[in-house]
């Protein structure tokens, strides 16, 4: 009897012997230096006047925003302890919290203020966006920031964080030029870290803050490595050089690699949503049929895609805005009901149309390697409804030329949606001049759509937004000026000890919370 | 010994080919000049980002850096400047030029040097080897060796060392010109720094050292058969003798103007090898400027580069005459 029972009972023990040091280790320990991936040197650290990734990487570290955007995406405060919204939703008044710049002079409003007005507004693209509709930015005093509205916007207070609205020191940047000032290249913020080193190339080294008015990192130090080359990123991680990659530098084929690997962790998940889609000319005759283009939606297998060029990576295109934002979905323009992989329905639309023999130009950036695989595989898929494709790769400077220049046929692109639709994905469709960058760069302009757009950008109530949404997703799903491939999902790998990853929305950000548990 | 009454002839040669060099690096400047500023593709891009900037920030920056004049106009401007010894602003590093090379020169310098110096002494060694027994089994080793050396890209080449050495075996490090995660100081520093210079060189040096092997053999074995050489043995001379103090000696002639032309290769193999290992160096630096247009870098490399490889084949040359008295300038 006696022996039953404790047979029966010594699972439990053992099991609870087992959690015990599980729960021990999950105790943050600080201390310890991380090693973060970076694929390229960045131009300078200023994330005021730049989208670039590794900019804001190291920038967002080192300087602070009004909001961040928790994991959930909702945004809580940052610099700002917390903020009041008017009924009619147009003015937001910011409180500030007691800061310091890592040079010991104060954060007040005013640097807020210049920071927004001199700096981000001019230069930065993605801030501008929200600039364009703001009224006016004012400090009534040292501690306050109002930002008033010329008509409601939703996804303001995204844009207020230190990827697109850092809070740089007034009294450096006063008087000088952003562009050319030297506190880009060592730069005095307000965010967890202070910046080190840079030594060009190979690293930038930034130091816990031990002011910062939150709580302090837990890390003595993190390293950024450049690492330029895409093999040799998972390999610096695969033999210890390393502690984290981001999914951004990562070639999705080593991800199973790093799974598999015992002394390595790997996620994937979605972060902030980002599309891949191709670009359809429609300046170019026969394309400018909607039938083709319909064909050519017909004829291509995204599932295929999804798992042969990106790893699995991805959800296969669910509509003209993916499925990242349940708003911006609508069930009936579902691609994968509207545009099942058909290819005689593809052949059958391109008769109708009288079109034979087209011979199709699909440029892309060479460095992509994922698009190079999506480029043959679609290669394969058109040539079965007899569509020539001819593949260009192309490197990145020529390929943006080529792509917003209008000389090509079709082309893949990759856009994140920078937290909210009307921010990163409206672009693709709105009516854009021709010769501009990373907008839409199909030629498609519809009015009707573009006012759509417009409203449900301003608007914060999803519910309202989607009636918007729904409209535009009927007409652009008819139109597919764009083909919507599929959904990224975003991936990491890290070192097996390494704990605090994702603590908030964007990967770069909140690497104060990372820590090393003893092995 | 033998060029004393040369000097005065050789100084004279040298300060000749000095003269001559410079319409060829003018020309060099020139062409790549116009060539790069032709070339597709925009710098600004590469500097903005991912997202639309505003319009007056696209036209800002590209009036700072002067894209907005003509080609001729920044042509000459470009050329006036150099003259003055102001190589430019980098777009990318934000940095003057001649800072930016100056700071990657040196890890590059050493990578090349070492690789020259190594693939040299092993070549040599190894030809030597070939050429004592012709057809043995050394020779073949060593030939069929030269001609995988021959025919492996170097980049290629470093990405299977670092296959080999650092992921499967753990011996070496993958990639940096240092430890990151340690700072080192003194000797250790010294020792991380040759660790992680030794894959490095021995991807860069390995076509360097089959063309020496293959060169010095054939060098050698013509050598063996003269005349001198069957006096010498006819002497009573030890076959080492012979081969060492007697043959090698003219045998290295080919090798050694050889370095010289063989020398902007390694330069060219450089850029991919750097890129492979993430060594912060100036074939790199080339590498990265070609992907952002920043052409004021890339001129001032292609300036250094053509400098530097009509430098070195001028150094050859005169060591070409020091080591054969036969020669006068």
């Amino acid at each position: 009897m006696f022996w039953t029972r404790l047979k029966r009972s010594a699972p439990v023990a053992v099991a609870l012997l087992l959690a015990v040091p599980a729960f021990a280790q999950e105790t943050p320990v600080p201390g310890g230096t991380a090693i973060v991936v970076l694929g390229s040197d960045p131009e300078h650290l200023n994330p005021g006047i730049s989208t670039s990734y590794p900019v804001g990487a190291v920038g967002v570290n080192v300087y602070s925003g009004l909001v961040r955007l928790a994991a959930d995406g909702r945004p809580e405060g940052d610099l700002a302890s917390g903020w009041t919204v008017s009924d009619d939703n147009l003015t937001y008044t910011f409180t500030l919290r007691a800061a310091n710049f890592h040079d010991g002079t104060p954060v007040t409003s005013a640097d807020v203020v210049y920071s927004m007005l001199e700096v981000e507004a001019p230069n930065h693209g993605r801030f501008k966006t929200a600039f364009d509709r703001i009224a006016s930015i004012t400090a009534p005093d040292a501690g306050t920031v109002v930002i008033t509205l010329k008509e409601p916007y939703a996804p303001l207070l995204s844009l207020l964080t230190a990827f697109d609205a850092a809070v740089l020191p007034k009294h450096l940047f006063e008087g000088t030029d952003p562009l050319t000032n030297p506190a880009n290249d060592a730069p005095i913020g307000s965010g967890p870290f202070k910046f080190g080193t840079w030594v060009r190339g190979e690293r930038i080294e930034v130091v816990r803050n031990d002011d910062y008015y939150l709580e302090p990192a837990l890390l003595d130090r993190v390293i950024f490595r450049v690492v330029p080359q895409d093999v040799g990123r998972s390999t610096a991680l695969e033999v210890g050089e390393a502690d984290l990659l981001w999914g951004f530098y990562m070639p999705p084929v080593d991800l199973p690699r790093l799974a598999a690997d015992p002394n390595l962790q790997t996620w994937t998940g979605i972060t902030i949503p980002a599309l891949y889609f191709m670009f359809i000319n429609t300046n170019t005759p026969r394309l400018d049929d909607v039938r083709v283009r319909q064909a050519l939606m017909y004829a291509i297998d995204r599932e295929q895609i999804v798992e042969q060029a990106q790893g699995g990576l991805g959800q296969a295109g669910s509509g003209p805005f993916g499925a990242g934002f349940a708003y911006a979905y609508s069930a009936a323009t579902d691609y994968r009901t509207l545009y099942p992989y058909d290819p005689d329905k593809a052949k059958a639309l391109l008769a109708e149309a009288g079109v034979t023999g087209l011979k199709l130009r699909f440029v892309y950036d060479s460095a992509r390697g994922a698009f190079a695989a999506a480029g043959n595989i679609i290669r394969d898929q058109l040539r079965r409804v007899g569509i020539e494709v001819e593949l260009q790769p192309a490197e990145r400077a020529v390929m943006v030329e080529r792509v917003y220049g209008g000389d090509y046929d079709i082309t893949m692109q990759s856009f994140t949606s920078g937290g909210d639709p009307a921010i990163g994905y409206h672009r693709i469709y709105r009516s854009a001049a021709p010769g501009t960058p990373f907008v839409n760069a199909s030629g498609y302009s519809n009015a009707q759509v573009d006012e759509w757009l417009e409203e449900a950008g301003g608007l914060a109530d999803q519910d309202a937004r989607k009636a918007y949404y729904d409209r535009a997703d009927e007409v652009l799903a008819h139109d597919v000026p764009v083909m919507v491939l599929f959904d990224e999902l975003a991936s990491e790998a890290a070192a097996g000890n390494l704990r605090g990853m994702r603590t908030l929305l964007d990967q770069r950000d909140g690497l104060e919370y990372l820590w090393f548990a003893k092995p | 010994m033998a060029s004393e009454g040369n000097g005065g002839g050789l100084a004279i040669y040298a300060l000749r080919r000095v003269i001559n060099a410079v319409p060829l690096v003018l020309g060099v400047v020139v062409v790549n000049f116009v060539l790069i500023a032709l070339a597709p593709g925009d710098p600004v891009t590469s500097l903005i980002g991912e997202y639309p900037a505003p319009p007056e920030y696209v036209e800002r920056v590209r009036h700072d850096f002067g894209l907005d004049r003509s080609i001729p106009e920044r042509l000459i401007l470009y050329v006036a400047n150099v003259a003055r010894g102001d190589l430019g602003f980098s777009f990318a590093n934000r940095q003057s030029v001649t800072t930016l090379l100056l700071q990657r020169l040196g890890r590059t310098l050493v990578l090349m040097l070492s690789t020259v110096v190594v693939a040299t002494a092993v070549g040599l060694l190894l030809g030597v080897l070939s050429a004592r027994r012709p057809g043995s089994l050394t020779d073949r080793g060593a030939t069929g060796f030269a001609l995988v050396g021959y025919a492996v890209p170097e980049f290629w080449l470093g990405q299977l060392l670092i296959l080999v050495f650092a992921v499967w075996l753990g011996w070496l490090p993958a990639g940096g010109f240092r430890s990151v995660r340690v700072e080192y100081v003194g000797f250790a520093a010294a020792l991380d720094s040759f660790r992680h210079m030794l894959l490095p060189m021995a991807a860069l040096s390995f076509r360097y050292m089959a063309i020496t092997t293959r060169l010095t053999r054939a060098s050698l074995l013509e050598v063996m058969s003269a005349q001198y050489i069957t006096a010498a043995r006819g002497r009573g001379l030890s076959e080492n003798a012979v081969l060492w103090r007697h043959a090698l000696r003219a045998a290295a002639l080919p090798v050694v103007t050889v370095i010289g032309y063989n020398f902007a290769f390694i330069v060219a193999g450089s850029a991919l090898v750097e890129t492979v290992f993430g060594w912060p160096g100036i074939g790199r630096l080339m590498y990265d400027s070609i992907y952002t247009r920043d052409y004021p870098v890339l001129l001032g490399i292609l300036l250094f580069v053509s400098v530097t490889v009509i430098l070195v084949n001028l150094i050859t040359d005169a060591l070409y005459a020091v080591l054969d008295p036969r020669v006068r300038y």
